[in-house]
C-alpha cells in the first residue's frame, strides 16, 4: 500500500462528524478537541470506539439469551393458555408445514440478530488482532450490519400488531411476552454497536503496519 | 504524527475541552449482565422438581406442552416423552413448580385427564380443545419421591375430600361401574371409587366413597344394596319396577339404608367392611334371625311352586318355600313331592315373634295347632295370570284328625288338596256318578214303551172307532126319540106340565094350612070359623 494516498489523519486533520468542517488538529492537544464551526466533538476516530461496542456487543449477548428463552407472545384462547418462544413458534409453523413462514421467522429473529452479533465479535477481534487479511470484505460485512440492523425489528414489529389485532376476549387474545423486551433490546444495542464501531480501524491496522 | 505538507490556507484550530476519565458505556454490559443474572437466578431459583411419570400410552399427551394441573390450576408443565427400554410405556418427565416439592410422595397420584363421559357425569370437556393433561392428587406425610406410576383410570375421589371409604363384599359386580352414584333416600351422597376380586376370588370387593356429612348416617346395622337399573321382578305378588333413579338405569348405582325397625348403631370406621344385598327388599328379609324349617308332602302336582314362593297365613308371608323335589315310594309305587319351607315366626307380631321362644315350646305349639285346630297347608293360585302358586296355611277343624310327625327333625305339616283341586274332584265326582246312570238302558226301555202305545193307538184306530161310531148313531136316534118323547107338544110333556100346576097348588094350600095352624091351632078342633074362605 505504498501507493496509498494520505489519510486525514497523516495529514493532521479531523474531519467533523457533524457538519464534515476539516480542521486541522492544533499543535497542543490531541485528546478534547470540538469543531469550531458547530461545536461538535472532534476526534480522528470515533472515540473509544472497540471498548464501546465491545460493551454493547456483550450486553446485546446477554440480552439475547432471554430473547430466546423467554416466551415471546402468551396467547390465550379457549383452548386454554399458550406462551410461545421464538424457536417454539418456528417449530409450530414447522410442524403445520408452513416451512415458509418458519424460514421467515427463524431468518428475522433468530438467525439475523446472532448473526449481526457474530459479525461485531469479528470485526472487533480483527481489529484488536490487527489482522491484515481481506478488508474489504470486513467492511462489506460492517455495511451489511448496518443496513440489516432496523430489520431485526421484523418480529417486534409482528408482535405488536398480533397483540393490537387479536383482542377477542375470552375466545382468543395474544399478549407480549417478556422476551419483547429483551428482544427489541437486543435489536437496538446491536445497532448502536454497529454504530459506534469505526469501520476505519479496520484499514488503520494495514496502515499503521505498513 | 508527521505532517507531510501544511495546509496553505490556515485551517481552523480545534479547541481543547476537558474530557471525561471513565467511559460510562461499560454501564451498560453490566446492566445487561445484572438483568440476565437476575433473570437467570429466578429461572433457576423457581424451578421446581423434575420427576418423571409411567403411562402405559401417552395418548394426548405432548412435550413442552402438556401441562400439570391441580384444581385446573397449571403447576408444571411435561418436559419429555419417551418409551420404556421394553417398550411396555412411557416415561413422562414433568417439570413442577417448587412448592409442591413436598407434597411429591410416594402416595401421590398421577393420571391423564381426558374428556370422558361415565355414571352420568361429563367431565374433562375442555381437554377436547385443550388437550389431555396431568391430574394430581397430592399426598402428604409419605415417602418423598420423584418417579411415580400413573394411574390410568382416573381416581374418583380426591384425598382432600372429606368423608369415608367403605367396602362392600358382592358375589358379583353386577352393572355397578367406577364412579356409580351410592345413594341414601334416593340423594346421592357418594361414589364407587374401586373394584376388586375379593381375596379369596370368589366375590368382589367394590369400595366406595361417602362424602361428609353423611358418612356419619352409615352405621354398623346400615346395609347397602344393589340398585342398579330397572329392578323388574314378576313373582306371585305381580309385576313390580323398581328404580333408584335415572343415573342408575345406564351407569349403575347403589344405596344403603336401615333396614325397618332397627337402631342404627355405632358409626362404621373407615373402610369398615359391609355386604352388597341384591335389592332392596333383601335388606329387610335378612333380618329375621329365627327360621324354622317345616316339610310338606304334596300328593299333586306342584307346578308353578318355585324355591322363594311365599308362605302365607291368613294372606301374609310368613315364610317361604327353601326346596322341592319329587320322592318315589318304590314299595307303594307311590309319587309325592315334599317342600321344605321356612317358617319365620319374627314375621309376626307378639307371640314368637316378640320374644324368644325354645325350639320345644315351638314345636308344642305347633303340635296343638295341627292337631286340635286343623292346621293344613295347601297349594293356592298365587297369581292367575302367571300361574304361580303360593303355600297357604290355613285353619281346617272339619278336616280329618292327623298327629304332627316329624322328618328327621323336621315337623310335617299335613296337606289338603288346593282350593282348584277341590273343585276338579267334585266335578270328577258328579261325573263319575254321571257315569252310572244307565243312560243305554234307559233309551231301549223308553223305546219298549214307545213302540207298545203306537200299537195301542194301531189298534183303538181300526177296532174301536168303527164300533164307537156305531154306537154313536144309535145315540143320536135313541136321542132323537127321547126328544120325540118328552118334547114341547109331547104328551108326556103335556101331563107333566099339568101334574106341576096341580102340585103347585096343592103346595099352596099345604102352606095357607100350615100358617092358619100356625095362627090359630084350635081351629084343627073348632074349624077355621067364619074367616075360612076355602
Amino acid at each position: 500500500m505504498n501507493a496509498a494516498p494520505a489519510t486525514a489523519r497523516q495529514l493532521g486533520m479531523l474531519s467533523c462528524h457533524d457538519c464534515h468542517l476539516l480542521t486541522a488538529v492544533p499543535a497542543n492537544g490531541h485528546e478534547h478537541l470540538s469543531c469550531p464551526r458547530c461545536g461538535a466533538a472532534l476526534h480522528a476516530r470515533k472515540p473509544n470506539s472497540l471498548a464501546r461496542t465491545w460493551a454493547l456487543v456483550i450486553a446485546a449477548t446477554i440480552f439475547y439469551i432471554p430473547a430466546n428463552l423467554l416466551p415471546m407472545t402468551i396467547t390465550s384462547s379457549i383452548a386454554g393458555v399458550q406462551a410461545d418462544t421464538i424457536m417454539s413458534g418456528v417449530i409450530y409453523f414447522i410442524h403445520s408445514g408452513s416451512w415458509e413462514i418458519a424460514a421467515v421467522i427463524f431468518i428475522a429473529s433468530v438467525f439475523v440478530p446472532l448473526l449481526k452479533l457474530l459479525i461485531l465479535v469479528y470485526l472487533l477481534i480483527s481489529v484488536q488482532l490487527r489482522w491484515h487479511r481481506r478488508p474489504k470484505d470486513r467492511t462489506a460485512l460492517y455495511r451489511l450490519t448496518e443496513a440489516v440492523g432496523r430489520w431485526s425489528m421484523l418480529d417486534i414489529f409482528v408482535v405488536t400488531i398480533l397483540v393490537a389485532l387479536v383482542k377477542l376476549g375470552a375466545v382468543a387474545s395474544i399478549e407480549a411476552g417478556p422476551a419483547a423486551v429483551y428482544f427489541a433490546l437486543v435489536v437496538i444495542i446491536t445497532m448502536i454497536a454497529a454504530e459506534s464501531f469505526d469501520p476505519r480501524l479496520i484499514w488503520d491496522a494495514l496502515e499503521e503496519d505498513a | 504524527m508527521t505532517v507531510h505538507s501544511p495546509p496553505e490556507q490556515h485551517a481552523a484550530v480545534a479547541t481543547v475541552k476537558a474530557g471525561r476519565s471513565f467511559s460510562i458505556i461499560w454501564l451498560v454490559p453490566i446492566l445487561a449482565l445484572l438483568i440476565g443474572g437476575w433473570l437467570a437466578f429466578k429461572a433457576v431459583s423457581e424451578k421446581g422438581p423434575t420427576i418423571t411419570i409411567t403411562f402405559n400410552t401417552a395418548e394426548g399427551l405432548e412435550a413442552g406442552k402438556t401441562k400439570i394441573k391441580y384444581k385446573d390450576v397449571e403447576i408444571g408443565k411435561v418436559e419429555s416423552l419417551r418409551l420404556n427400554p421394553d417398550l411396555k410405556g412411557v416415561v413422562v418427565t414433568a417439570e413442577l413448580n417448587k412448592d409442591l416439592e413436598k407434597v411429591l410422595t410416594d402416595k401421590t397420584r398421577f393420571w391423564v385427564v381426558r374428556a370422558q363421559i361415565r355414571g352420568g357425569s361429563v367431565s374433562g370437556l375442555g381437554t377436547l380443545l385443550a388437550g389431555a393433561h396431568i391430574g394430581i392428587d397430592p399426598v402428604e406425610g409419605g415417602q418423598p419421591a420423584r418417579s411415580f406410576k400413573g394411574l390410568e383410570v382416573p381416581p374418583v375421589i380426591t384425598t382432600g375430600l372429606p368423608g369415608r371409604h367403605f367396602w362392600l363384599r358382592a358375589d358379583t359386580l353386577g352393572s355397578v361401574n367406577i364412579g356409580a352414584p351410592v345413594y341414601y333416600k334416593q340423594i346421592q351422597v357418594g361414589q364407587v371409587v374401586s373394584y376388586k376380586f375379593g381375596d379369596d376370588g370368589q366375590s368382589v370387593d367394590i369400595q366406595l366413597f361417602i362424602e361428609a356429612p353423611h358418612h356419619l348416617r352409615v352405621t354398623e346395622n346400615t346395609r347397602f344394596w344393589n340398585a342398579s337399573g330397572v329392578d323388574v321382578a314378576l313373582n306371585a305378588q305381580g309385576l313390580k319396577v323398581k328404580t333408584e333413579s335415572l343415573v342408575s338405569i345406564i351407569g349403575g348405582g347403589l344405596a344403603f339404608d336401615l333396614p325397618k325397625d332397627t337402631i342404627p348403631g355405632e358409626e362404621a370406621a373407615d373402610n369398615a367392611i359391609f355386604r352388597l344385598y341384591p335389592d332392596h327388599d333383601s335388606i329387610q328379609e335378612k333380618t329375621y334371625t329365627v327360621r324354622r324349617y317345616w316339610m310338606m308332602y304334596f300328593d299333586q302336582s306342584v307346578r308353578g311352586l318355585s324355591i322363594g314362593a311365599p308362605m302365607e297365613l291368613y294372606g301374609v308371608k310368613v315364610g317361604e318355600v327353601v326346596d322341592l323335589a319329587l320322592e318315589y315310594d318304590n314299595k307303594k309305587k307311590q309319587f309325592r313331592v315334599p317342600v321344605k319351607v321356612v317358617f319365620e315366626p319374627e314375621r309376626m307380631l307378639g307371640g314368637e315373634g316378640s320374644k324368644k321362644v325354645t325350639q320345644e315350646e315351638a314345636e308344642k305349639s305347633l303340635k296343638i295347632f295341627v292337631e286340635e285346630r286343623g292346621l293344613r297347608a295347601q297349594l293356592k293360585s298365587g297369581n292367575l295370570l302367571t300361574g304361580q302358586q303360593i303355600i297357604d296355611l290355613s285353619f281346617k277343624p272339619e278336616a280329618k284328625k292327623s298327629k304332627l310327625t316329624f322328618v328327621g327333625s323336621y315337623p310335617v305339616i299335613p296337606t289338603t288338596a288346593g282350593s282348584l283341586d277341590q273343585i276338579q274332584e267334585s266335578i270328577a265326582k258328579i261325573t263319575s256318578r254321571l257315569e252310572k246312570v244307565p243312560f243305554e238302558q234307559i233309551g231301549n226301555e223308553l223305546n219298549e214303551t214307545l213302540k207298545q202305545a203306537k200299537e195301542f193307538t194301531g189298534k183303538l184306530n181300526n177296532e174301536t172307532a168303527p164300533q164307537l161310531k156305531a154306537t154313536l148313531a144309535e145315540l143320536e136316534k135313541t136321542l132323537k126319540e127321547l126328544q120325540a118323547t118328552v118334547g114341547k107338544d109331547s104328551p108326556l110333556n103335556y101331563n107333566a106340565k099339568k101334574t106341576f100346576e096341580e102340585l103347585t097348588l096343592t103346595l099352596r094350600s099345604l102352606r095357607e094350612l100350615t100358617e092358619t095352624l100356625d095362627k090359630k091351632p084350635e081351629s084343627l078342633i073348632f074349624g077355621k070359623g067364619g074367616n075360612t074362605h076355602e
